[in-house]
């Protein structure tokens, strides 16, 4: 990219138009511009902006003057783009300004993203393909500010009112549901592929199908990307395996998952799988499909032991942990817990097996499904509901293929500082931004359709091929996300108490939830779009807010912000949480949190950080069960700690400075960071300050004179 | 109620300090042992910095959770050497709790009384070292005289009520081969399990610098210990064999 590279002739732009391959550099001399050609700014302005021919003349003649009498030694494109963008200002011509924009990063920010991690998402570990994934986000951000959102939405979530989540992905939906059997029917068959398989007839196949799809889907959502009942959708393949067999499928399975990291950016794709001890009920009557793609003759429901044999299996490879005995970070094991699983045979023996998981490695995420509901889960907690036309797709599973197009956080605490404390101005300021966050999400489905409609030849032809009849991406099933973060910090700030001080602070934030499921439903209504409540995982948000409220409203925001202000370690409570400092038994926990649950459809969880003590598994099984009948909790998660250390390799329970082994201080902890497990070293400052101030269910040893 | 042992520390819910039940454990002060690895010994030798929480209010809280909470352990410090034990148990039961009880067994005769009037529901007796009273100063800091700690195992042994021996393993106090003496010596047991020790803060500061045993070396001798224990109950009666894992 060193050499002058000349402005372009007609069919050199066609060419870089479908390229990227830009002409960057021109070199002056005294009196001449090698390669320049004046036109070339007449010809942006014009193709770009609204600006007049005139206009645009006049304005490259200015240019040309100024780059001449300025002694420029080497001109670069962006150069002359921000000259003239200069003159676009002078002329009170602000649109067009905007219209003509380049977008980039400065060099210093180049070589920061090149040799320094990226700490907001800490799924991102760092190296060149990081960097490429870093840089392109940038700019797609800035597209999407820009270009897809209005200036309202744009500005709101640049002051951080709003968090537009996934910006840097903005031309793709957010995240992923779906079920094996669409492998399983139609084989791996994608629009970009150069070759085509056939449904597969060996277990070993359809992992390997399920692999590259979660690769392909990975390249084509933001987020995470969901399996459902996989290991009954395995069962077909399993039957004549020994139990040897299928102990090596669940290692394959869980280590392809586990080492994606090679994938998109070098980041692991986060996936989930939903695992069931019974054959739900809503597939027990369903034809199975078994290998090459043809149906058994039988339904899923005589398909439960094998079903069974799997998911133990499963648990028995995440109970051993990785080649050190670290737990697996993905894929994320989500199972259902419904009144069928407590009256179907051997279901103690199991909660046992995955509660000495949930004790030993963490891993396990229990989801309660009460009464007749069924849920499809992923992501951090995001689930999806069945309907009853999705009880009718589950008789043919393949259609259950589900997606969140966009997740919008709200700003809470800084809606209530703007209220001043006062009931209706504070209703009154969240119905507003939902009303912003709303017509976020209606832009944002805009320019999805837009990419769709090109269909075969557009970009996200992925989510348009037809192999059932219909679009891989079923838009009329799509939910839009709105989130929360810091519901406590509302409420600490509106009436001066957090929510595990008083009952009348936990009653005040379900007023507000209830509120904005209410505006909610409303604003559905009148989009004919599905916008539902979700508790944001908030793994970066949560810090942004409260670093941008010291910003802006540093009176209001320096009592209530968590987390140690000196260290810039801030915070605000995830989601509508209690705040995780707050010595509330895990009972308390669970119960009170469980209150907010029902409110918020896409799902919610509670985290329960066991620190460095490792508990019983019946204990943890008998407390499971609890939570089951006596909560609305709708999911929950136990959270050991563990440090790993770089000299010896070993890893030991709890958050240490030195390796308790070796005595070596090369070390990294691994615990939870928000929805998954992490290298605590790749945390961003607000989550390190959380870390701290979790409260991990220590006994309550007072010194006195002290309160 | 004056005779009632103050409670110096509360854990709402545990989930590990009585297997397979969800309980609350209350922390009472004092000891008549000084193990060196000790990890509660504010609770032995400092216990007067500790404020008191009075029995009402834990009682205030864990009722208001009373559907989840299956029973609550008494630990400590040594809670045998409260006199007021007995009546704090009481008042305790009668609120619908049950109780288990940690020892290092050290009152054998108080231990016969609790299973006798059915005021306990399962104990856990820790069981320092090997039972000779060498070993056992060592492990446990102070002399102690060994018949007492015989007299609780055998009263446990009898099977009158739930219970488990645990040893908390320092490598520098307890090489393999003295576990397996251990082993040998509870003959009968339902078993014996092994804790790690944790070197973060130990009684004796001298033993932070004492690498623990790894996990999988721990399992190991777990292991071991479990086959030494299991051939002599496959010797004394097939019954016993229930109880084992």
């Amino acid at each position: 990219m060193g050499s002058v590279v000349q402005l372009s002739s007609p069919e050199q732009e066609k060419r870089m138009q479908e390229t990227t391959d830009m002409a960057l550099f021109v070199h002056t001399s005294k009196e001449a511009i090698d390669g320049w050609n004046r036109e070339k700014i007449v010809d942006a302005l014009v193709r770009e902006t609204y600006v007049d021919r005139d206009t645009a003349d006049a304005i490259s003649l200015e240019v040309e003057q100024q780059v001449l009498s300025s002694g420029i030694k080497m001109l670069t494109a962006p150069l002359i783009r921000e000259l003239v963008d200069a003159k676009l200002i002078e002329r009170g011509l602000e649109q067009a300004r905007m219209m003509h924009t380049r977008l980039g990063v400065p060099l210093y920010d180049a070589e920061q993203m090149i040799m320094h991690p990226n700490k907001e998402n800490a799924n991102v570990p760092h190296g060149p393909e990081a960097t490429n994934l870093t840089l392109a986000e940038g700019i797609k951000k800035e597209y999407a500010l820009l270009n897809v959102f209005t200036q309202d939405v744009g500005e709101a979530h640049m002051r951080g009112d709003i968090h537009l989540h996934d910006l840097g992905f903005i031309d793709r939906p957010y995240c992923s549901g779906q079920s094996l059997e669409y492998l399983k029917k139609f084989g791996l068959n994608l629009p970009n592929s150069l070759a085509m398989a056939k449904p597969a007839k060996h277990p070993e196949v359809l992992l390997a199908h399920m692999v590259k799809f979660a690769a392909a889907l990975q390249s084509n959502f933001a987020g995470a990307i969901g399996w459902d009942a996989v290991n009954l959708f395995f069962a077909p393949y399993l039957v004549d395996l020994s139990d040897r067999e299928v102990k090596q499928l669940a290692q394959m399975l869980i280590f392809e998952f586990s080492q994606q990291a090679v994938a998109r950016g070098g980041q692991a794709i986060f996936s989930d799988i939903n695992l069931y001890w019974e054959v739900p009920k809503h597939f027990e009557d369903v034809p199975a499909i078994g290998p090459g793609g043809t149906y058994t003759g039988k339904t899923y429901a005589e398909y439960e032991k094998d079903a069974q044999r799997f998911v133990w299996l499963l648990f028995d490879v995440f109970k051993e942990g990785d080649a050190s005995g670290r737990p697996f970070f993905f894929p994320k094991p989500l199972v259902h817990i419904t009144e069928k699983f407590f009256k179907t045979p051997g279901h103690e023996k199991f909660l046992n097996h995955i509660c000495d998981v949930a004790a030993d490695k963490g891993n396990t995420y229990f989801v309660f499904d009460r009464g007749s509901t069924a849920k499809i889960s992923e992501c951090c907690r995001l689930s999806f509901k069945l309907e009853q036309s999705d009880l009718e797709d589950a008789k043919e599973p393949w259609k259950m293929r589900y997606s969140a197009l966009q997740n919008v956080t709200l700003n809470l605490p800084r809606i209530a500082y703007r209220s001043g404390k006062d009931n209706t101005r504070l209703f009154e300021n969240i119905t507003e931004m939902m009303k912003i966050t709303a017509d976020a999400h209606s832009k944002k489905r805009e320019f999805i359709l837009r990419l769709l409609s090109n269909e075969k030849s557009g970009p996200l032809n992925l989510l348009t091929m037809k192999l059932d009849g219909t679009p891989y991406l079923r838009m009329h099933r799509c939910t839009y996300l709105i989130g929360m973060v810091g519901l406590n910090e509302l409420i600490q700030y509106h009436i001066g108490q957090e929510m595990h001080e008083s009952h009348e602070a936990t009653k005040f934030g379900l007023e507000v939830i209830a509120h904005m499921k209410l505006v909610s439903d409303k604003l559905s209504r009148k989009y004919g779009m599905r916008f539902v409540l979700e508790q944001t995982p908030a793994e970066s948000t949560a810090y942004r807010f409260a670093k941008l409220d010291i910003q802006y409203y540093p009176e209001e925001a320096t009592e209530i912000v968590k987390g140690d202000l000196k260290r810039n370690e801030i915070y605000y409570t995830n989601s509508t949480l209690y705040n995780v400092g707050a010595s509330m038994n895990p009972i308390e926990r669970t119960r009170l949190e469980g209150r907010f649950h029902p409110i918020i459809e896409a799902g919610a969880i509670t985290h329960i950080w066991l620190g460095e003590s490792k508990p019983s598994k019946e204990s943890l099984a008998n407390f499971v069960t609890k939570t089951f009948r006596y909560t609305k909790n709708d999911q929950i998660a136990f959270s050991p700690e563990f440090t790993a250390c770089k000299e010896c390799g070993k890893v030991s329970r709890g958050l240490h400075e030195k390796c308790s082994y070796c005595g070596s201080e090369d070390v990294d902890g691994i615990t939870r960071i928000t929805g998954y497990f992490t290298r605590v070293s790749s945390w961003n400052k607000g989550k390190l300050g959380e870390l701290k101030d979790r409260y991990r269910n220590q006994g309550q040893f007072k010194k006195q004179g002290v309160s | 109620m004056e005779n009632i042992p103050p409670i110096k520390g509360f854990i709402e819910t545990s989930f590990l300090d009585w297997p397979g039940k969800v309980c609350s454990v209350f922390f009472l002060p004092y000891c008549n042992f000084r193990c060196p690895f000790c990890h509660n010994h504010v609770l032995v030798t400092a216990a007067e910095s500790l404020d008191s929480i009075p029995l009402d209010t834990v009682l205030d809280r864990i009722r208001s959770m009373r559907e989840w909470i299956d029973g609550v352990c008494i630990s400590g410090g040594e809670p045998t050497i409260h006199p007021g034990l007995l009546e704090m148990i009481k008042v305790i039961r009668a609120e619908g709790f049950k109780i288990k009880l940690d020892t290092n067994g050290t009152q054998p005769e108080t231990l016969r009384y609790l299973i006798m009037e059915k005021l306990v529901d399962e104990i856990a007796m820790d069981v320092k070292g090997p039972l000779d009273e060498i070993s056992y100063a060592a492990c446990a800091g102070v002399s102690v005289p060994i018949e007492l700690i015989r007299k609780s195992i055998n009263l446990l042994l009898e099977n009158r009520v739930p219970y488990t021996f645990r040893t908390t393993v320092v490598p520098s106090l307890l090489p393999e081969d003295k576990i397996y003496e251990m082993a040998e010596q509870l003959r009968g047991a339902t078993g014996l399990t092994l804790q790690n020790f944790n070197p973060a803060d130990p009684m004796d500061p001298a033993l932070k610098v004492v690498a623990p045993y790894s996990e999988e070396k721990l399992k190991e001798i777990q292991e071991s210990v479990d086959e030494i224990i299991k051939d002599h109950n496959r010797m004394i009666a097939e019954s016993a064999e229930t109880g084992l894992r």
